[in-house]
């Protein structure tokens, strides 16, 4: 039921589940991200590689879902390897936050953000032999799977916009929350590796080359970059108001404190060279958030690696933070993570809330020359310690889609 | 239509209509559409501009366009505006099945290097929304929700959660939703097989939607309404196919711009205690003021 008022009470984080390159939740994820570890490895090919290799960041182990949740292990099975992607971060986060659906009955909604659910539930079926994507039905969408599954009483949405997806899951997520029509939401989102994902970026050129060495492929910013590197994995995080997390004594991981977004309208694929509408979603962002260019710690690079990329997205961070850019420390974690796609926002949320818990900025990888395009306060790979309570994370996707998350300390 | 809930109050989210569209195209005319989306009385798209698209979002595009230029055509107020401030949610159902099928047997027969790189820009959920925001040159955040048979409602609740809560600065979005009736079956080859027998038609709404209620040129008002009368489980609750459910949801729309006032709402229960209602602008302010 819709019962409580509207607010602009600070949204906070309370709970976070995720599934990486760089292993499986929170604690795992930042130590990875500090310590400069990379995801990226040789993987098999499966017919996707003219050169019979390539590599990827992939998931080595997904976490069942805890026992308390509702979803038991043959009904993980069948949720297949997207779904599990899915199920398990948001279960996880769930019980992270000390959230119990079905015992509480508080109204949580969910929103995640999954760009191509049914293209890749028709391969992966494909790949082993079922015939779905030549036979027309309609089935439910794995949201709201998951929402009768969890025993969730709110609204469930998938959103897309590619890269960004599930940034605009958190956007919506906390949209809700500050309209009063959910008391909790889990929101993010995942992605899965995928022959035919691969082969199409492959075949569009947008996807580094670099295979004879791996883990030194995914360099954002880098002069010498040549592409991104896909990976899988995501996160889901639980927001709720500030004042029902305290309430409860919930651990507040920080605050999803502003939200920008915008499309740049200029083309289907390419990258806009003009930066124009990508730093109008980041000055949103902060407007939003009532903070100044100059107080921002940390920026987390969409920065993929492409090389039209990131030098637009050097140009958008210029053009948003003024004079104050020189000042601000900025990395693409994607560097160790590889791309997750439609779980990369959600991922990039968590490094934001990693480097406000450790007081450090997870670096770039392989940023060995820094691109003169790309005149930033890099943070080249080692993790740089600092005093960190503001954070903006960048996500740009196909479409023209422009997202930007300020995500703060809660004092 | 999905069942309607009694006592539904109080309104927890609300925008305007300022146009709509409805259109259908059946397989066979969708290739005319793809050469030719603008109808007269639209501006022109950039050449080939669909070349590569999924049907949905080629129909979907053309009802964007026959919206604007009925707008046009019937010389509403604004009807010449540019959309350089509006969003775009698009809301289809399972796109991009023929394209992944051919994707999938090409990979098979001819290995990696014959998969599309169009695939994935092409035939994603956010695709429609992309491919109208790169057309009109929208600025507002564009994005796809769903991808199922309950698009529609997650759709609208989408839009109004942009508008009602201001995300994004738009001053309005244009909402898309889109499916087939009777989606064609596809041979091992990734074809599809056309059937006299089967309408094999694909179904596309767009409606302008604006963050004020009342101005010149709305003609309706959506609204999201708490159902404190509905059990809390979540569930389910379809009632009608998606594509009966995007024609019963254009003649309400239709029905309101026609007959105002006199007009039946049109109600879609939702899977979750709320519900989303449409209703001529003005007797929905009546009724809210009678609450």
């Amino acid at each position: 039921m819709i019962v409580a008022a509207s607010t602009t009470e600070p949204i906070v984080i309370t709970g976070v589940g995720a599934v990486s390159p760089l292993g499986n939740g929170f604690a795992a994820i930042a130590d990875g991200l500090l310590a400069g570890r990379s995801g990226v490895r040789a993987i098999e090919p499966g017919g996707f590689s003219r050169e019979g290799r390539h590599f990827a960041a992939p998931v080595a182990e997904i976490p069942p879902p805890p026992r308390s949740c509702g979803i038991d292990d043959d009904a993980f099975v069948k949720l297949g390897r997207l779904g599990q992607l899915c199920g398990s971060p948001v279960a996880h986060a769930l019980a992270d936050a000390g959230l119990r659906p079905a015992a509480d009955r508080p109204r949580i909604g969910l929103v995640l953000g999954l760009g191509a659910e049914h293209l890749k539930t028709w391969e992966l079926d494909f790949l082993s032999g079922g015939t779905q994507v030549f036979e027309p039905r309609c089935d439910d969408t794995l949201v709201h799977r998951l929402a009768g599954m969890l025993h969730l009483r709110g609204p469930a949405v998938t959103v897309a916009a590619a890269c960004a997806s599930s940034g605009y899951a958190l956007a919506l997520g906390r949209a809700w929350l500050h309209a009063g029509w959910v008391d909790a939401c889990v929101a993010g989102g995942c992605d899965v590796l995928s022959p035919t994902g691969l082969a199409a970026f492959y075949n569009l050129r947008a996807l580094s080359r670099r295979s004879d060495e791996p883990s030194r492929a995914s360099r954002p910013f880098d002069r010498d970059r040549d592409g991104f590197v896909m990976g899988e994995g995501g996160a889901c995080l639980v927001l709720e108001r500030l004042s029902t997390a305290r309430d409860r004594d919930a651990r507040i991981y920080g605050e999803l404190a502003g939200v920008g977004m915008s499309s740049d309208a200029t083309h289907m694929v390419t990258p806009c060279s003009d930066p124009t509408q990508a730093a109008r979603a980041i000055r949103m962002a902060l407007e939003d958030a009532g903070v100044a260019p100059d107080q921002v710690d940390y920026v987390n690079a969409h920065a993929a690696g492409t090389p039209v990329g990131d030098v637009a997205e050097a140009g958008a961070l210029r053009m948003a933070l003024g004079p104050a850019v020189d000042a601000v420390p900025v990395s693409s974690t994607k560097s160790m993570s590889g791309h997750l796609v439609s779980g990369a926002a959600a991922f990039e949320a968590v490094a934001c809330l990693a480097a406000i818990d450790r007081q450090a900025v997870p670096p770039t990888l392989n940023l060995d020359h820094p691109d003169p395009q790309c005149p930033l306060d890099h943070v080249p790979h080692a993790a740089r310690d600092r005093r960190v309570d503001v954070t903006a994370s960048n996500s740009f996707g196909f479409g023209g889609s422009n997202l930007c998350l300020v995500i703060r300390r809660v004092a | 239509m999905h069942a309607s809930t009694a006592n539904v109050e109080p309104v927890a989210a609300s925008c305007g209509v300022a146009g709509h569209a409805l259109v259908e195209a059946r397989l066979a005319d969708i290739p005319s559409l793809r050469d030719r989306p603008t109808p007269v009385g639209a501006g022109p798209l950039p050449a080939r501009f669909l070349r590569h698209a999924d049907e949905q979002t080629v129909v979907a595009m053309r009802a964007v366009l026959e919206a604007i230029a009925s707008s046009r055509a019937s010389g509403t107020p604004d009807a010449d505006r540019d959309f350089s401030d509006y969003g775009v949610v698009s809301a289809p159902c399972q796109p991009g099945r023929i394209a992944a099928a051919h994707s999938l047997t090409m990979l098979r027969s001819g290995g990696p290097v014959t998969v599309s790189p169009h695939i994935v820009p092409q035939c994603s959920l956010h695709s429609i929304a992309g491919a109208v925001s790169v057309a009109l040159g929208m600025h507002g955040a564009n994005i796809g929700t769903s991808g199922g048979p309950d698009a529609l409602s997650e759709g609208l609740l989408a839009s109004l959660t942009l508008l009602a809560a201001g995300v994004g600065a738009t001053s309005g979005i244009w909402f898309i939703a889109t499916a087939w009736d009777i989606e064609p079956s596809l041979d091992a080859d990734g074809t599809p097989i056309e059937k006299a027998c089967e309408p094999q038609t694909c179904v596309a709404v767009a409606v302008a939607l604006t963050a004020a209620t009342a101005t010149a040129t709305t003609t309706g008002r959506l609204e999201l309404l708490e159902a404190p009368g509905r059990s809390a489980a979540w569930q389910p609750r379809l009632v009608d196919s998606p594509a009966d459910g995007i024609r019963r949801f254009a003649r309400a729309l239709s029905a309101i711009e026609s007959h105002g006032e006199a007009a039946a709402r049109w109600s879609h229960a939702l899977p979750w205690p709320g519900e989303i209602r449409l209703s001529a602008a003005a007797a929905a302010s009546r009724l809210r003021e009678a609450a």
